[in-house]
């Protein structure tokens, strides 16, 4: 009976969280965030359930909009979990942030807009992949400049290597790293 | 008690260590070939003595002696005793002597094998393991050190992490992944042995160390997916990877023992590429400790960083440590290794094996960039920044299709040269796999260009690895008259690296496919459901039958059956749960998923009413997804038949 007990406080425990963050989370830590968003913000600044509900039978056959507002999420990062996305994860927050986005589409912003609307309030942590200019350019060149070079590297390695030899007893002595 | 015991035995390994690592070189410098068994002797003594201080964990956690730290931590008498034993990897400490142990063990093995071979290799690649190992054992006593002692002794422990107790899996992908990753050391103390002893010249000691590469390589592999499956399995979000800094810790150096794996061939055969394999296998086992470094200091968040403490300086001065020597060692033989370089035409097997190189070290430079830039970022910039899943799919999926598509080149070219019509004859054919394999993609609904692609260029390289089978069948059977079983059993007994590459191949092919489908094609419906109820996905109805709870020793669980409804008849059901550890606040979701060949119905609880009234839950249909497991045990496969020891056969 007290097992029962015992586990039925804890449904209503887990109720009342609503449900299950995805763990193993770790609230953000970094004092720069000090100023993010918290979910009751997000409903403040968003739509309340039923408003959201009746926003989403209005837009149901917008696959358009469905489809941008899973664009620009998995392209936000989900602050409480280890880098997924507000697309994948399961949590709460994330699923408020997402519910946030897609109101933001359907009032007409732009996905960078939203995009910028949540650098402002995160700063550039929340985007999964950085924005490419200035510095960030260095990771997206790095690996490319890697692959052009190092084809041009083989390109010419393969031809000095496929030449038919002068003579035989008159190797070229190349060197036999790639 | 049993604390002092394992404290001891570490300290006394760390001696005999010391004197390993002392004799072995001597012994060789003044040519007394009777003293390199006693190198020997230390490396068996060692493994012994960090036998007894592993053991000695794992009596401490089974018998909750609460006085040894690392119990105090992790230990809990509620735990189930499996969940018990194998919290022996569940934190730092922990999984640092784990850690130890499989060096300790490698090192045994290595000599064990191979004493016999004359030379200097040997004795070299011993002492070079002793090295690495003195580093663990300095770990062991110093930082990490998991038998503190606790005083007062607590009456109990917190328990592992609850997500590490959560899944049997939890007792599969460490010690695979340790069996792979410091398994890497031993091509590393190769490679030192070889650059020693002045081998390096000679091609041999690239077949042995290929041979062990192989091994790490097939247990890296196996790691890697049992991690993926992990991940599907309990973190709730139905999805296997997500490039988080500890999955890329472990691929990147996978990426290079591919690479390698490739490579090697092409010095056996044309004695070419010496300084570039040298270098692979250097690298691998760099990447190996940066990669423990990343997830082992804290310095990255992730699911396995175990925070803290000054472990991190030393792995630091570790890597600098083996970073100088080696590079010291590789400059100073690179001069010996120049060797004519001549390839019969481009358009051979050879050329394709270097263009393989370029996209895996690509690739591995690419998913190094991007898991480091963050920290490269912040300290230049000042700001935080994310390198997440949008970044590394935009980057690496070219590279992995250009790959997939490499995979039929390859085997379909012959080594050195092929004439116009042989590249014809070789490469048009498969032609017809990538078309019939996209129109596939293309039926099945995928339309995006990268899985459109990733199914034909995978359709081309199944046909192309099928081809080599069917042709070398084929000539056994008219050369011999045997039945088609009989000739193709006897075609991969006769030549097993050959033919458990392509065998590798082929669960790659699985692996490619299931997840070029399920990233494009995956569907899910969230939805909140009263007893009776159902909801349909992908066209399978799910109805809600009940929802209950049960209390278990260790934790309190809450769940909802499901049942799985083909017409009026159940033809299956799922449990998805929420476990309540005591020491976690948050319950760990725990998903259920049924397995059909075309995918998984995968079902998380999400939320549920008091006294059970309805349950919110989330289905996802993840298409071919099962294709991904069943891809990897192929590619273990195709590993355990390249590296199975060959009997000679009388030549028929």
């Amino acid at each position: 009976m007290r097992r029962t007990m015992f586990t039925w406080s804890l449904i209503a425990a887990a109720a009342s969280l609503a449900f299950a963050q995805n763990a193993p989370s770790a609230p953000p830590s970094d004092p720069k965030q000090a100023g993010a968003i918290s979910p009751e913000q997000i409903q403040k600044e968003g739509k309340s359930a039923a408003e959201r509900s009746a926003l989403n039978m209005r837009t149901a056959n917008d696959t358009a909009l469905e489809a941008m507002t899973t664009a620009v999420a998995s392209e936000l990062r989900c602050p409480v979990c280890q880098g997924l996305s507000l697309q994948a994860s399961p949590s709460e927050l994330a699923q408020q942030m997402r519910g946030l986005v897609k109101d933001q589409l359907a009032e007409g912003k732009s996905p960078d807009e939203v995009k910028a609307y949540f650098v402002s309030k995160y700063g550039e942590w929340i985007l999964l992949s950085p924005k490419p200019q200035g510095f960030n350019l260095l990771a997206y060149l790095l690996p490319v400049l890697l692959v052009v070079g190092g084809g041009a590297f083989i390109w010419v390695l393969v031809r000095k290597w496929s030449a038919p030899p002068v003579t035989e007893s008159n190797p070229s002595s190349t060197d036999s790293a790639v | 008690m049993i604390g002092t015991l394992a404290r001891d035995a570490l300290l006394v390994s760390l001696a005999v260590i010391a004197f390993g690592l002392v004799i072995g070189p001597v012994a060789i410098a003044r040519g007394k070939r009777e003293w390199i068994p006693l190198s020997y002797a230390a490396i068996y003594t060692n493994f012994l003595l960090v036998t007894i201080a592993t053991v000695s964990m794992v009596v401490a956690l089974v018998t909750h002696d609460f006085s040894v730290a690392y119990v105090a931590q992790v230990g809990s008498r509620a735990t189930p005793l499996l969940y018990t034993v194998i919290s022996l990897w569940g934190a730092l400490e922990g999984s640092i002597l784990f850690w130890g142990w499989v060096l300790a063990m490698y090192a045994a093995a290595v000599v064990w094998i191979n004493s016999k071979r004359p030379g200097n290799l040997v004795p070299y690649a011993g002492t070079a393991l002793l090295g690495v190992m003195l580093f663990f054992a300095i770990l062991l006593i110093g930082p990490a050190n998991p038998f503190g002692v606790v005083s007062p002794v607590p009456a109990d422990g917190p328990g592992p992490n609850p997500l590490l107790q959560n899944h049997i899996l939890m007792a599969i992908h460490p010690p695979l992944l340790y069996l792979g990753y410091v398994g890497m050391a031993v091509p590393f103390a190769f490679a030192v042995g070889a650059m020693l002893s002045g081998e390096v010249e000679r091609d041999d000691w690239i077949r042995i160390t290929r041979r062990w590469t192989l091994a790490s390589w097939a247990f890296l592999s196996a790691a890697i997916i049992a991690g993926m499956w992990w991940s599907y399995e309990v973190l709730g979000w139905g999805g296997y990877w997500a490039w988080d800094p500890v999955e890329n810790a472990s691929f990147i150096p996978w990426l290079t023992a591919t690479a390698f794996l490739h490579s090697a061939m092409v010095q056996e055969r044309r004695q070419m590429l010496r300084l570039w394999n040298l270098n692979l296998v250097v690298g691998t086992f760099v990447l190996t400790i940066l990669g423990t470094f990343l997830t082992r200091s804290g310095i990255i968040s992730s699911v396995h960083a175990f925070t803290t403490g000054t472990i991190g300086y030393f792995f630091l001065g570790f890597i600098a440590v083996v970073l100088i020597s080696a590079l010291v060692m590789v400059a100073g033989v690179s001069d010996r290794l120049k060797t004519v370089g001549h390839f019969d035409s481009p358009a051979s097997r050879e050329t394709v094996f270097l263009l393989n190189n370029l996209f895996l070290t690509a690739f591995c430079f690419t998913v190094l960039v991007g898991t480091l830039f963050p920290l490269v970022a912040e300290a230049f910039r000042g700001v935080k920044v994310s390198v997440g899943e949008p970044f590394f799919n935009k980057m690496t999926l070219p590279m992995m299709v250009a790959l997939l598509f490499l995979m039929g080149v390859g085997p379909a070219l012959p080594w050195k040269s092929a004439s116009p019509d042989e590249v014809k004859h070789k490469l048009l054919p498969p032609v017809i796999g990538a078309v019939l394999f996209a129109a596939v993609g293309l039926l099945m609904g995928i339309r995006n260009v990268y899985g459109v692609l990733a199914f034909a260029c995978t359709g081309y390289a199944v046909v192309a690895n099928l081809r080599e089978f069917y042709i070398g069948s084929a000539a056994r059977r008219s050369a011999h008259g045997e039945g088609w079983f009989t000739a193709l059993t006897r075609l991969i007994a006769g030549n097993r690296r050959r033919y458990g590459g392509y065998v590798s191949h082929i669960g790659v092919f699985f692996v490619a496919l299931g997840i070029a489908a399920s990233s494009s094609l995956r569907t899910e419906r969230e939805a909140t459901l009263e007893p009776g109820q159902s909801v349909v996905l992908a066209g399978r109805t799910a109805r809600l039958k009940s929802v209950w709870g049960r209390e278990e020793p260790q934790r309190s669980v809450i769940g909802v059956t499901l049942e799985i409804m083909n017409g009026d008849v159940v033809s299956g059901k799922v449990e998805p749960r929420m476990n309540f550890y005591p020491m976690s606040q948050q319950p760990v979701p725990t998903p259920d998923v049924k397995s059909y060949a075309a995918g998984d119905l995968y079902a998380n609880l999400q939320a549920f009413q008091p006294q059970g009234k309805n349950a919110t839950v989330k289905l996802i249909w993840e298409p071919l997804v099962p294709w991904i497991w069943f891809g990897g045990g192929i590619v273990v496969l195709g590993a355990i038949v390249g590296i199975w020891p060959n009997r000679r056969r009388s030549a028929a």
